[in-house]
């Protein structure tokens, strides 16, 4: 018999409310698993299946030698919804927040937060907004606007946005917007880099993805390995330099009515570039209107890529007109055939290869020393050099060897070998050594010029000229030394052409001259060639030098394309050779020679 | 025989003994349902430990799991934090501000004829500047604190009930 006393009314309540509770955790049960979150379980377990997540790494970041940052990431947002967290209440006021605060139209925002998602078997969905053509790109918006909807979420009296939320996603940032755009290139929505640097090092800067076990839900999330970022990089570029350049450009552009312009500056010694401003600007933050221009389609980027002319100094050939003729006599005297004080005299005509070869003004310049020649700019002379003192074979030897039809290799994406016919190819005439001599029918890069010419100044070593100063991953710091690509002329032979070029400054390129500094360098002024001959209307204006002679810290290179003021390059190139070195000096801290001399003597 | 005797006395003892406990069993047929209801009770409360010690074992998983996973987000919203200001901090010292504040407190340009050279004795250039080594990339798993899985029952039926928050601006 079972005793009376027992607790019967408390065991009734022990069992009441034990029932309950389970009866709690089986609808809890029946609700994730019939729920309507019961889909959403079920598609991440489908995508799940594999149990691995593709991790994307940061892009690394770029920063100039003086560690200004040209290229990091920052967030923006983008926006997604949680399809069962929506509201009546939330539709509406997701929808009137946005069109609001992003100026987007309300009805199109209320179309898509009212669709049946569920329906299509999507729980999450990314908001979009119409762009030009009929394409609908996903909304983004930055860290401001993402921090104000966050707020708004979490603030019982803010609208309601429930089911919103803003997902985070890098995006590449350019702090000093189109200074030096050309050198960095860019990187597109997908992430990938194009074009400079961004399209050179894009496998580095972007890094290796690795591929981690999910971990979505709590009792799975374990700490992951973190996924190594990409490499960052230090350039050769000094930002002062850059934007110094670029302004000095700038304003000799507007002055001269120039359509187009660049100026180089490079460590002749390490092949080091510390500026390359170029105009037209190309802002990496903002690419797809220049894209536009020059007819690209962004989702062609990849087909296209390799037919597009992005950064002129390596991929712009032109024909360089006078200042190749430093080359032209720096082969004369390397090769023994010339001395600086050698008489030619000059009638104004000579004939190569059955075409009439005359000066820039079409006179006759008399007796004229080989100085005189690189000084007056005589064509008649330079091609009497080359092809009566120097030969073809010696004259393609040497030019072969200064890097002409070939590429410097310098690390920027989308470089060029310029172009010159040797007489190995069939289409090669005796006419071209006259007119190569003196710089046209041959094309050559900027950057391929400076390299050539840094022989010349470098006592007659050629460097390559390279924008990566140094590499930093994980592991540390990685410092790339020169690459010397030859010795085309011996110490000596630069010594006497650099010589001649000092003189020829001091005396008709005065434009150029900069007191205190002894500078060597050449006026160029370019025929531009067409389908139909050469432009009678347009040229190349341009100017290359360095200094300072004795110890040469800078060559830089001015190129104006199609100038409206003057056609000559000694009129509207040399004076910006000028405003740019009086600036240089001052910002590499370059005494001036007699100081340097005084410096050296111990005084 | 004696010793048989004893043995067959002992036998019979043990069998009024067993028919004794029947017996008695039959007569209070409670002491069986009190045995047999302890002993399940018993292994209910051996059952329950057990089940409680997995449960908290692994209620202390998932939140270690969720601290896990909160951390991880707070850390990458930190970075986030810190690119933003990186990027921020950039463009207000990028050498065409930094040239045209100089010009509104006055400074220009140095000229070539401003600038005076001095030997400083013992003078050391700064080295050259070494980018920062790359952080790794935070592993941000967005997905685990997705209201499908923090959502509870009380949420989920006052959502149900609840008519939102209409009404407010």
């Amino acid at each position: 018999m079972i005793p009376t006393s027992l607790p019967y009314r408390r065991v009734s309540v022990l069992l009441v409310i034990m029932g309950m509770s389970a009866l709690a955790m089986f609808i809890q049960l029946i609700r994730v698993q019939f729920g309507p979150y019961a889909p959403v379980f079920s598609t991440w377990i489908e995508a799940a299946e594999d149990n691995e997540d593709e991790i994307e790494p940061v892009r690394g970041l770029i920063y100039d030698r003086d560690g200004d940052l040209l290229a990091t990431n920052v967030p923006m947002y983008y926006l997604e919804v949680e399809v069962f967290q929506l509201t009546q209440a939330s539709r509406k006021q997701i929808a009137a927040v946005l069109a609001r605060t992003l100026a987007l139209p309300y009805e199109d925002l209320n179309n898509q937060l009212n669709t049946d998602w569920g329906s299509l078997g999507q729980y999450r969905i990314r908001l979009t907004r119409d762009v030009d053509g009929g394409e609908r790109w996903p909304i983004t918006i930055d860290q401001v606007a993402a921090d104000v909807l966050k707020s708004f979420l979490l603030d019982p009296d803010a609208p309601d946005l429930s089911g919103l939320k803003p997902v985070p996603a890098p995006k590449r940032e350019y702090p000093a917007s189109a200074l030096a755009g050309h050198v960095l290139g860019f990187v597109n929505q997908e992430g990938k880099g194009y074009f400079g640097i961004e399209g050179f090092y894009d496998n580095w800067l972007g890094g290796k993805a690795i591929t981690v076990e999910r971990g979505y839900i709590p009792p799975e999330a374990r700490i992951q390995p973190d996924t190594p970022a990409g490499v960052n990089l230090v350039l050769t570029l000094d930002l002062d330099i850059q934007q110094m350049t670029d302004d000095i450009l700038r304003k000799a552009i507007e002055d001269s009515g120039s359509e187009a312009g660049q100026i180089i500056v490079m460590d002749p010694r390490n092949g080091e570039i510390l500026a390359m401003a170029i105009l037209p600007s190309l802002d990496p933050n903002n690419y797809e209107p220049w894209l536009e221009e020059l007819g690209v389609d962004a989702e062609d980027l990849e087909t296209e890529e390799d037919e597009l002319v992005i950064n002129p100094a390596v991929g712009g050939q032109y024909e360089p007109g006078s200042t190749f003729k430093i080359l032209t006599m720096a082969a004369a005297i390397d090769a023994g055939v010339i001395e600086p004080e050698d008489q030619f005299i000059d009638r104004g005509l000579i004939e190569v290869g059955g075409v009439k070869i005359r000066n820039w003004n079409g006179g006759a310049w008399g007796p004229q020393t080989m100085v005189g020649c690189i000084q007056h700019s005589l064509n008649v002379c330079l091609a009497y050099v080359a092809s009566e003192k120097l030969g073809i074979a010696p004259f393609y030897e040497y030019l072969t060897a200064f890097g002409m039809g070939r590429v410097t290799g310098i690390d920027l994406s989308g470089e060029v070998s310029g172009q010159m016919r040797t007489p190995r190819n069939p289409e090669w005439t005796e006419a071209d050594l006259g007119t190569n001599s003196f710089g046209q029918g041959i094309s050559v890069t900027p950057v391929q010029l400076m390299a050539a010419v840094g022989a010349v100044a470098n006592e007659g070593v050629m460097v390559q000229p390279h924008i990566v100063r140094a590499v930093v991953g994980p592991e540390g710091a990685y410092w790339p030394k020169p690459t010397t690509l030859g010795r085309p002329i011996s110490a000596e032979s630069a010594k006497t052409i650099t010589e001649m070029l000092v003189q020829s400054i001091e005396g008709e390129t005065r434009y150029a001259h900069v007191n205190g500094y002894e500078i060597a360098g050449k006026t160029g002024t370019a025929q531009i060639p067409t389908e139909n001959g050469y432009d009678d209307r347009w040229t190349i204006a341009s100017f290359i030098g360095w200094g300072p002679v004795a110890d040469p810290r800078f060559l830089v290179l001015v190129r104006l394309d199609k100038p409206e003021s003057s056609p000559w390059g000694s009129v509207v190139a040399a004076p910006v050779f000028r405003d740019v070195v009086e600036r240089l000096v001052a910002m590499l801290e370059i005494p001036p020679d007699s100081v340097r001399e005084q410096i050296a003597a111990g005084d | 025989m004696n010793l048989a005797s004893n043995d067959s006395s002992s036998a019979d003892a043990g069998k009024n003994v067993k028919k004794r406990r029947k017996q008695a069993f039959k007569l209070t047929p409670w002491r069986s349902q009190l045995r047999i209801t302890s002993r399940t009770v018993l292994t209910a409360i051996v059952l329950l430990i057990i089940g409680g010690l997995y449960l908290a074992v692994n209620a202390r998983v998932a939140r270690s799991g969720r601290s896990v996973l909160i951390m991880q987000s707070e850390r990458a919203e930190l970075q986030r934090q810190i690119a933003e200001l990186t990027a921020t901090l950039a463009e207000l010292t990028t050498p065409e501000r930094m040239l045209a504040r100089a010009l509104e407190l006055g400074f220009r340009p140095a000229e070539l004829g401003d600038i005076e050279y001095i030997v400083v004795a013992g003078y050391v250039p700064p080295d050259p500047f070494v980018a920062p080594k790359p952080p790794n990339s935070t592993t941000e798993h967005d997905g685990g604190l997705s209201p499908a899985y923090t959502e509870t029952l009380g949420d989920w039926i006052s959502r149900l009930t609840s008519p939102g928050r209409d009404g407010r601006q």
